[in-house]
Order: structure tokens, then C-alpha cells, then sequence
């Protein structure tokens, strides 16, 4: 319980604390992610012995809650690392920001949010947190407001996901509305059409967070921001909480949604793969390869054992929080990321590259660093799975090209002018030494994971590590050696311009929406146009027809009828005095009304009776002496 | 002591006692004008700590009034007036702050803010169909000739069409409230809810007759066309009353009125009324797409949220479950003060904008962001709140709204679709304003002066705690959601 609250509070209030002092955001910063890692480790030992609960009051019979088991407090744990030795970096990197105090309260917040969502027990909560997420990484890759094309980036990364996470909307609402309660675990016992639809619309969410296919455009736009906000997106936040929510809803999952998010997975991991490729942007290669592991990881869901899935989302989270960091350093020193830029990048700095060279080639799965491991095992389950024959080439070729795109990446860093000898960056090595370390060494600790998790997965015999080293290494022997353009041959435009079909989400999407909002706007004013016509004609009817009715109904209409008129033609101007004229003229004949109403107590008629008719002939006065101040 | 009428009649008796004073200085106005209204909101919050009743009308004020037709004076509050007294008082208090720097005929738009106070919390206590009918017609009085006096460009001609669309549209209620009164002899509401008077046919031409008055007040498609002209021109203070507070005359009449005494005959035209809503809300946040005037935007997705709470009323209807309905109900409540606070602080903010720029349309600004960032931050988080960012005031009223909606009548739940729109328009709104190179034209652009901040600073407040912890507000409403008995 304690750990619990220490996870979620230690990030939000220093983030907070940043956001309202603006002073010494570094420490603030670093004092709170450490404590949140405490938090995450604590957490993470108790939940080993047995689920850790906490209820808040949410809305009426629906309260929120924070759950941790085993997996959520693993989770937990991936996201409270990541951020220590991301933001470690962020001290180096940002160390001559002006804005800096912004950039580390909101990098907490974010951080925050994706705990919220990792612990999530109840619908609500993973519904607020994960909205939460999207906002903040809206304003962490909007962070640099002010330079051309970053508003329009941050702004696209918003609308797609907020657009898919319409499916986790209304996936929630069915799930709630079947089981009666928004408890996550109560509502994953749902079967039958409920559950399909749930599932689907679930997937549908997912992959506008993971950026799937075809919602992957905006990732690889999202660069906008700094590079510390990339590391922490694609490795642990952002991105990963599709692949989270998949894996938590994996028990309810059926046949037919396990095999859509199989496909879709196994079709993202070619696509993105290329697209990594033909890139000619090493920031924008990244973000194409995160598109393409999360495909990995869906493969693994599809396949019935997310299990897998999970390893390589930790591996990935290490790995791909590394490359970013390593690339943002390369950033710093050529002043871009262009592929072109970098050439010979790596060698002016040895040690990084060394650093990036591991987490590539971990990436990769070169035994014995990390994702070895992860995707040996979504190669086994997409071997053992009912769709293996769709789904072991598609996780076949997304493991080559993950090989081919980092070989490439590295060749392109190593060969080259070095060029001057740099300034070290202590921060931003420590903190990626770190994270590289864990890209090495984390396979190791996956058997006693599983474990823990209660979900061991069986040793594959020979054939699947074999399956996979033969990928890697053949993967990265192509990168290295042989040029994009070469591989892709007739492919390379289309992946170049990133596959997109009748012009993209802009296309299908954007431009319909705006169509329909220029055709309600162009009815908005024929309909107005229409009602001033019938409020004029109405008038001068009913003024005609009480030519022989009562008087005041008379004077009602006729006067209805002249501001009909008026308000079809311009309005003259006016004396402007007229309404203080209104306003104390009415009160010389209150007072008048008044005295005359003393008058009026004499028995004859009834007090109440004589208030009623002045409190009428008060409105009647003002409506009628109206147009007379016109 | 009788607290509610003191609140009702202490702004209209401030404004009496402004035009008996001999000097009538700006100062002396304001100064009035906030205390009153200060004083005003410190009764409502002693109203709120009296509480309410489960079942019924709480702090029931009644005096004899015409005997002879059953017509009374009765004040009352329930759950789901309580809240919008709360909110009409300190909206009223926060546009006095505001108003402060009006220096034009300043008596005399003190007097008709008073006296739309008034009218506001009359309207949302009333007890009595005549009463109510009573402030509900004298509030439009007050506005048509706030607009009218204190507005923009074109503003004769919008307080016009406002004053003409809604005294027309108020006729019918005036019917309904008639036939209600001929088959029940009384004007007590109390009597109409607890023993709907009216069956069959007259119950369908009372409720079609309410539906079509309250429907210009929500407003809703397609008698919604007076709302942009109005917003547009009318002064920031009115624009922040008139959809703060007078909209919900609309959906709290929609509940109280037609809902809660044609109970049987609204549900059967249920769908129809859902209909409505849903297309109202789909085509306010499209017409609002299409704006690049960010007073006339906001405004019409004062059309898409209201659609929102006509969506969770007629789900309430329609719901067998009764869970749901409560469900429903309880969205449409929280809905109600949710939009009075964001869509509050929102207009108060294109208001300080254009005090400063004299412009609206967002293709004039660009880059705001670092030049004022009070004024930036604070409509980034406004926008977010309307577009129903979770932790924010929107979320749990529409969460429960569209919840409701898809468990009862699945169809209509493709109103969601809204929440996308209404992002991409506020997106678009921030990024052309705030976001991007800064515009060498506003390089001397002050931020948020005390005052200002004094205004908005509780409004980005109450939209952030009633979105993290709505429990308070959620509660009294549902207390009397839950007991309704319809």
C-alpha cells in the first residue's frame, strides 16, 4: 500500500514541486524518479508474495482502483528504471534550456500517468491515465512551441491516438455495461460476442497508441520534441501502453481477436520494417523499429502466449531507451540526425558507440543480450500457434529487417570522417551506460521473471534459436553490407513515402472531417436565413390576423412584426443612452406604481392581486416601451 | 431564516439601492456590484452546508400568494438545483470581478447584472410554475438588453434575434404550464412532479411544447441558430452568464419540466429526443470545425456539450436498468456544471484576449504561448477540459453519459465521435494562437493582471478538483438522482 502510493506520488509531486518553484529541477527530479524506483522495487517484492489493492472514491458506485500483481508491478518497475536513467540523461542534455523547469515537471507528470495506467485496476483509472498519457506527451513533443513544425506534430500525435482510443472508450463501456462493475479483472471473465467486440475495439485502441498499421505515421513525426522525450515514448510510455493493455486483456481475448491482433502485429513488423530501411533519418529510423518490435510483441499476443510478448517489451524498453539516448548524443554533436549528417558519427566518440553497438545488436538477437531471448520466444509461439503458417513468416521477416535496418544504422555511424575530437557528457553517459547495461544483462534475470509472473514458457528445442540467430546475423550481414536502395529495389519509394494509401490518415480522415464541417457551416447559414424569414413573416402575419383581435395582443404583434422587419434589414445606430433611459425611466413609474398601490390597500382588492398585475405590467412596460428608445 | 429568497432578491434589492443612491460613480457600481454578488455567494454556500433531502425538496420557502388559482410563492432545492445555484452564484461573483473594467454607463449594467442574478436563481428554485415562468422571462429581458447595450460590431441586431427567438420560443412553455395548471389546479411543482396531471394526448402536446422551449434555451439543432449570434456579440461578461448559467434554464427545465412531470410520455418519445441530442452533438462540434472566429467556435460547442446532456436525459428515459438511468442522470447533472465552469472559463479568456488584441479570429495571433503564459497555459487547460481530457471537468459527465448510452441504446453512442472533433478544432485553435513563430504584432502583449487572475485562477480550480475528485459534487446529485421517482 505504501509502495504503491510511493510509486505513483513520488513522481507526481516532484513534478508538481518543479512545475510551482521552478527551482532546481534537475535534483527535484532525479529525487523523485529514485523514489518512485523504491517505490516500483517495493511494490514489486510484495506483489511477488501477493496482490497489493487500494480503492479511491471515484464516481458513484464505481470507485477507482490501484492494483498491483505480479505483472503491473513489473510493469511498474520497466517504467520507474527507464525514467531514472532517462531523466539522468535529461540533466546533461537540457542542461541549457531556459525552459528546462517545464520540461522535467511535465517528463514526471508523463511519468506518473504511465504508472497510473500500469496500475490501473479499474476501468476508469486505465481510461484517465491513458488519456493523460497522450496529453502529456502532446506537450512534452510540442515542447519547443515555438519553432516551425512542431505544433503540427504534437497536434498530429494527439488526434490519432485520441482517434483510436475511441475503441478503448467504447470497449470499456461494453465490458462495464455487460459485468456490472468496472473492476478490470472482474470484466476479463466476459465471453462470448461481448467479448470479440471488447477485444477488437481494445486492438483498435492499441494500435493507435503502438502505432500500428496504418496509424503508424505519427510516431515517426513525433520527433519534434527533445530526444529524452523520445527515449522515455518509445521505450516504456507512450507506445508501450498499447502492447500493455493487449497483454493485460489477453485472458478475455478469443480466437478471432487473437488472430486480428496477430496480423495486424505480424503486418506492422514488415511494414515499419521497411519503412526503417528506406529512412534516410536516424531518429525517424527508431521510431519506425518501435513500430515494428511492438508488431513483434502483437505476434506474441496473437499467438496465444504474451508471456513473450511482456520479455520483449522489457527488453525492447532498455534496448530502444538506449538507442535514442545514444542517437541524441550524435545529435548534439553533428547538430541533426540526418543519416547523411552522422556518417562517421560513432567513431569521434568511441564509447557511446559502443553503447549504441550493443543495444543494436541486442535488438537484433545476438545471444546472449536481451531481446535474444524475447524474440526466441515469439518465434516459438508463433511456431506453436494455430496461424503459424500467417504469422511465423511475418515474425520471420520482421526479425530480418530489424537485423538489416540496425546493421545499416551502424555502418552508416562508423564509416566516415570522425571529425574533432568532443567534450565528454558525463550525465548523458551514465544514464545510458545504465540502460545499456540492462539491454545486455536482462535476459538472464527472464527465467526468474517467469517465475514470479507464474507463467513459465517452455524451452524451445534447437530449432527456434537457430531460426533466430540465422535472421540476426543474415539481417545484419545485409544492412552492413549492401545499400537500401539495393535491398528494397521497387519498394524503396513506396516505403520511403511510408506506404500510405489514398493519402493517409490526412486523406481519410482530415479531409472528410473538414468537408463536413465546411458543408455544416454553409447549412448553418441558409438555416438562419430560413428562421429569420419565418420569424419576420409570423410576425407580420399574427399582426395582420389581430387586426380585429384585442388591443394588446394587437400592439404585441404589430410590434413582433416591426422587429421582425428590422432585424432583415441593418440596424441604424442607436442613441446609446437608451438603456439607462429604460432602466431609470422604469423606476420613476415603479416608484409612481408604488404610490399608487398604497392607494390600492383600501380592502377593495386584494394586496396580492394588485403586486401580481404590477410585477406583469412591469415586463409588459419594459417590452413595450422597447422600441420607443430604438 | 430564509436563506434562498435572501440570495434570490438581495442582487435585485442591491440594484435598487444603486439607482436610489445620489452618486453613481464607476467605483462606487463595482464596488456594489461585487459585494453584493460576494455576499451572494457566501449565502448559496451556506445553502449547500444546510444540504438536501433524498426523495423531494429540501428548504422549502412557501408564502400565500393568490390563493384563489392554487399560485404561491415556494422557493426549494434538490440535487440537481443545488449545484446550479452554487455555480450561478459564483459565476455571477467572477463576472462582477471581470466587469470591473467596464467604464461605459456602468449603473446601469451593474443593475441588469443584478438582476439577472435574480432571474437566474429565481428560475433554478422556483417551486412554482408561475414564478418560474416568471424569472425564466424576465432573465431574457436582462440579457437582451446586456447585449444590446454593452456588446460587439453587430449587436443590435444579435440581441434582437436573441430577444425575438427566445420569447417566441418561451410561448409554448407558458401553454404547457397552463394545461398543466387547468388539469391539476395549482401551480405547485411539487404537486405536478409527485402526481404527473396530464395523460395521453394533452401529456404529448405539454411535452412537445416544453421540449420545443427548452430546446431553443439548450440550445439544440435546429433551433440553436441564436446562440453563435449572441455569444459573438454579446459582452465577455454575458457570453460567460448567458452559457454558463442561462443555458441550463434549457436542460434543467428539460429534467424538471418535461422529464419529471410528462414522465411516461417522454419515454416514449425517448428516442426521438435522443435523436436529437446526438445529432446536436454531432453538429455542433462539426459547425464548430468550421469557425475561425474562437468566440463563435466556443460557442458552438456550447451546442455539443448541451447535446451530451439531452443524449444522457433521454437515456435516462429509455434505461429499464434503473442503475443506468441513475447512471445517466448523474452525467447530465454533472454535465450541466462542468460546461458552466470550462465553457466559463473559456469565454473569460477569449474576453482577455480580445481586450488586449481586439480581434478574435485566431489566424491574428500565433505564438502567444511565451508571451503570456498565464493567459496560454490556462486556455491550454481550459480547451483540454472541454475537449473531456480525464482529470478535468468534463470527463465524468460525459464517461457517464456515454456509458449509459451504449448499454441502453447502442446506435446513439456514435455521438463519441464528437470528442475526436471537438480535440482536433481545440487543437487547432491552441496551435494557430498559441503555438508556432511568435507575431511581431503582439510583442507587447501584457499577461494576466491580478484581476484577471483573480477570475480565472478558482474556475481552472473547480474544472480540475470536480475532475480528479467529483465525488463532492457527484453526491448531492446523486443523492436526489437515485431517489427520483419518474
Amino acid at each position: 500500500m505504501s509502495f504503491l502510493a510511493l510509486t505513483l506520488l513520488a513522481p507526481l509531486l516532484s513534478g508538481l514541486t518543479i512545475l510551482a518553484l521552478r527551482r532546481a529541477p534537475e535534483a527535484l527530479a532525479l529525487a523523485g524518479t529514485v523514489l518512485g524506483l523504491i517505490g516500483a522495487v517495493g511494490l514489486f517484492i510484495a506483489a511477488s508474495d501477493g496482490t497489493v489493492e487500494a480503492v479511491l472514491p471515484g464516481l458513484p458506485d464505481m470507485p477507482l482502483r490501484l492494483v498491483a500483481t505480479p505483472l503491473t508491478a513489473v510493469l511498474a518497475l520497466v517504467v520507474a528504471t527507464v525514467a531514472v536513467f532517462v531523466l539522468t540523461y535529461a540533466t546533461g542534455y537540457m542542461a541549457g534550456d531556459p525552459e528546462k523547469a517545464r520540461f522535467f515537471g511535465t517528463m514526471l507528470l508523463f511519468v506518473t500517468a504511465m504508472q497510473g495506467l500500469v496500475l490501473a485496476g479499474d476501468w476508469i483509472m486505465l481510461l484517465a491515465a491513458w488519456e493523460m498519457i497522450g496529453f502529456a506527451s502532446y506537450l512534452l513533443i510540442g515542447f519547443w512551441h515555438g519553432r516551425a513544425g512542431v505544433a503540427s506534430a504534437a497536434t498530429r500525435a494527439f488526434l490519432y491516438t485520441r482517434s483510436a482510443d475511441l475503441g478503448l472508450y467504447l470497449g470499456a463501456f461494453l465490458l462495464i455495461g455487460v459485468a456490472g462493475t468496472s473492476e478490470i479483472s472482474a470484466t476479463l471473465a466476459t465471453t462470448g460476442a461481448p467479448a470479440l467486440i471488447a477485444g477488437l475495439l481494445m486492438l483498435v485502441a492499441a494500435m493507435g497508441k503502438s502505432a500500428q498499421v496504418p496509424l503508424q505515421d505519427w510516431l515517426q513525426r513525433a520527433m519534434a520534441g527533445p530526444t529524452p522525450v523520445s527515449a522515455l515514448l518509445h521505450s516504456a510510455t507512450l507506445v508501450a501502453a498499447g502492447a500493455i493493455l493487449l497483454i493485460r486483456t489477453a485472458p478475455m481475448m478469443p480466437g478471432g481477436a487473437l488472430l486480428a491482433i496477430g496480423i495486424v502485429g505480424g503486418l506492422t513488423a514488415v511494414i515499419t520494417g521497411l519503412i526503417a530501411l528506406a529512412e534516410r533519418d536516424l531518429k525517424r529510423l527508431l521510431a519506425a523499429s518501435t513500430a515494428s518490435q511492438y508488431g513483434l510483441m502483437l505476434v506474441a499476443i496473437g499467438a496465444g502466449v504474451p508471456i513473450a510478448a511482456l520479455l520483449h517489451l522489457i527488453a525492447h524498453a532498455a534496448i530502444k531507451s538506449s538507442l535514442f539516448l545514444g542517437a541524441g548524443v550524435f545529435q548534439h554533436d553533428r547538430e541533426g540526425t540526418g543519416l547523411d549528417t552522422l556518417a562517421g558519427a560513432g567513431r569521434a566518440r568511441p564509447g557511446i558507440f559502443t553503447g549504441f553497438a550493443i543495444a543494436a545488436l541486442a535488438l537484433a538477437g545476438i545471444p546472449p543480450l536481451a531481446a535474444f531471448f524475447s524474440k526466441d520466444a515469439i518465434i516459438a509461439a508463433a511456431l506453436a500457434s494455430t496461424a503459424a503458417p500467417w504469422l511465423l513468416p511475418l515474425a520471420l521477416a520482421g526479425s530480418v529487417l530489424t537485423g538489416t535496418y540496425m546493421g545499416r544504422a551502424l555502418n552508416v555511424l562508423w564509416t566516415g570522417e570522425a571529425g574533432p575530437a568532443r567534450t565528454p557528457v558525463p550525465f548523458m553517459a551514465i544514464g545510458m551506460g545504465v540502460l545499456v547495461a540492462l539491454a545486455a544483462g536482462l535476459g538472464f534475470s527472464f527465467g526468474a521473471l517467469e517465475h514470479v509472473l507464474g507463467a513459465q514458457i517452455e524451452k524451445p528445442g534447437w530449432i527456434v534459436p537457430a531460426m533466430g540467430l540465422a535472421v540476426a546475423l543474415g539481417g545484419l550481414a545485409l544492412g552492413w553490407f549492401m545499400a537500401p536502395a539495393r535491398l528494397l529495389g521497387p519498394l524503396l519509394a513506396p516505403a520511403q513515402n511510408g506506404f500510405t494509401v489514398a493519402g493517409g490518415m490526412d486523406g481519410l480522415i482530415l479531409r472528410p472531417s473538414l468537408s463536413i464541417a465546411a458543408a455544416c457551416e454553409a447549412f448553418e447559414q441558409r438555416l438562419l436565413a430560413a428562421q429569420v424569414g419565418l420569424i419576420r413573416n409570423l410576425g407580420l402575419g399574427t399582426a395582420r390576423l389581430a387586426d380585429r383581435g384585442d388591443d394588446t395582443l394587437f400592439a404585441f404583434s404589430i410590434w413582433i412584426g416591426q422587429q421582425s422587419l428590422r432585424l432583415g434589414q441593418d440596424t441604424r445606430s442607436i442613441d446609446t443612452n437608451f438603456i439607462d433611459a429604460a432602466i431609470f425611466g422604469l423606476v420613476r413609474r415603479i416608484v409612481e406604481a408604488g404610490a399608487r398601490a398604497r392607494h390600492l390597500q383600501s380592502g377593495l382588492i386584494h394586496r396580492e392581486l394588485a403586486l401580481t398585475v404590477i410585477g406583469i405590467g412591469l415586463i409588459v412596460i419594459v417590452l413595450l416601451t422597447a422600441p420607443h428608445y430604438f | 431564516m430564509p436563506l434562498l429568497t435572501i440570495a434570490t432578491f438581495l442582487p435585485i434589492l442591491g440594484g435598487l439601492a444603486l439607482i436610489a443612491l445620489p452618486v453613481r460613480s464607476a467605483r462606487v457600481a463595482h464596488g456594489l456590484s461585487i459585494t453584493v454578488t460576494g455576499l451572494v455567494f457566501l449565502i448559496t454556500l451556506a445553502i449547500w452546508s444546510r444540504g438536501i433531502v433524498p426523495g423531494g425538496f429540501a428548504q422549502v420557502e412557501e408564502i400565500a400568494w393568490i390563493p384563489a388559482i392554487g399560485a404561491a410563492y415556494r422557493l426549494g432545492l434538490d440535487g440537481l438545483s443545488l449545484p446550479l445555484v452554487l455555480l450561478t452564484s459564483l459565476l455571477f461573483l467572477l463576472s462582477a470581478i471581470y466587469s470591473a473594467r467596464i467604464s461605459e454607463r456602468v449603473p446601469s449594467y451593474v443593475v441588469l447584472m443584478l438582476m439577472l442574478e435574480t432571474a437566474s436563481l429565481g428560475s433554478f428554485m422556483a417551486l412554482d410554475g408561475l414564478l418560474f415562468y416568471v424569472f425564466f422571462e424576465v432573465s431574457l429581458v436582462g440579457m437582451y438588453f446586456m447585449i444590446a447595450g454593452w456588446g460587439y460590431e453587430d449587436r443590435q441586431r444579435a440581441a434582437l434575434m436573441f430577444f425575438l427567438y427566445t420569447l417566441l420560443g418561451s410561448l409554448p412553455l407558458l401553454l404547457a404550464i397552463i394545461g398543466l395548471y387547468l388539469s391539476s389546479g395549482t401551480f405547485d411543482m411539487r404537486a405536478w412532479i409527485d402526481a404527473p396531471p396530464l395523460a395521453g394526448l394533452g401529456a404529448m402536446l405539454a411535452l412537445i411544447a416544453m421540449l420545443f422551449t427548452f430546446a431553443v434555451k439548450i440550445p439544440a439543432f435546429p433551433v440553436h441558430t441564436w446562440l453563435p449570434a449572441a455569444h459573438v456579440q454579446a459582452p465577455t461578461a454575458g457570453s460567460v452568464i448567458l452559457a454558463g448559467v442561462m443555458l441550463k434554464f434549457g436542460t434543467y427545465g428539460l429534467v424538471r419540466f418535461a422529464l419529471q412531470m410528462t414522465p411516461e410520455t417522454f419515454t416514449r418519445a425517448g428516442v426521438v429526443i435522443l435523436a436529437f441530442g446526438v445529432f446536436s452533438a454531432l453538429y455542433g462540434a462539426f459547425a464548430a470545425l468550421a469557425q475561425s472566429d474562437l468566440k463563435k467556435m466556443i460557442a458552438y460547442t456550447s451546442v455539443n456539450h448541451m447535446g451530451y446532456v439531452v443524449m444522457g436525459v433521454a437515456v435516462a428515459a429509455l434505461a429499464s436498468d434503473p442503475a443506468i438511468r441513475v447512471v445517466a442522470l448523474d452525467g447530465a447533472a454533472l454535465q450541466m456544471i462542468s460546461h458552466g465552469l470550462v465553457t466559463g472559463a473559456l469565454f473569460f479568456l477569449v474576453g482577455m484576449l480580445q481586450d488586449r488584441a481586439h480581434i478574435r479570429d485566431m489566424g491574428d495571433f500565433g505564438g502567444l504561448l511565451g508571451r503570456v503564459p498565464w493567459l496560454g497555459w490556462a486556455f491550454v487547460v481550459s480547451a483540454f477540459a472541454s475537449l473531456g481530457l480525464p482529470g478535468l471537468a468534463h470527463f465524468p459527465a460525459e464517461f457517464q453519459i456515454f456509458l449509459a448510452t451504449l448499454n441502453t441504446q447502442p446506435w446513439a453512442v456514435v455521438a463519441i465521435i464528437a470528442i475526436v472533433v471537438t480535440a482536433g478544432l481545440y487543437l487547432r485553435a491552441i496551435a494557430a494562437v498559441f503555438l508556432g513563430e511568435p507575431n511581431e504584432k503582439w510583442a507587447a502583449m501584457p499577461d494576466l493582471g491580478r484581476r484577471e487572475m483573480l477570475v480565472i485562477v478558482p474556475l481552472l480550480f473547480l474544472t480540475v478538483l470536480v475532475g480528479v475528485a467529483p465525488s463532492w459534487l457527484l453526491n448531492m446529485i446523486h443523492t436526489t438522482m437515485a431517489s427520483l421517482s419518474f
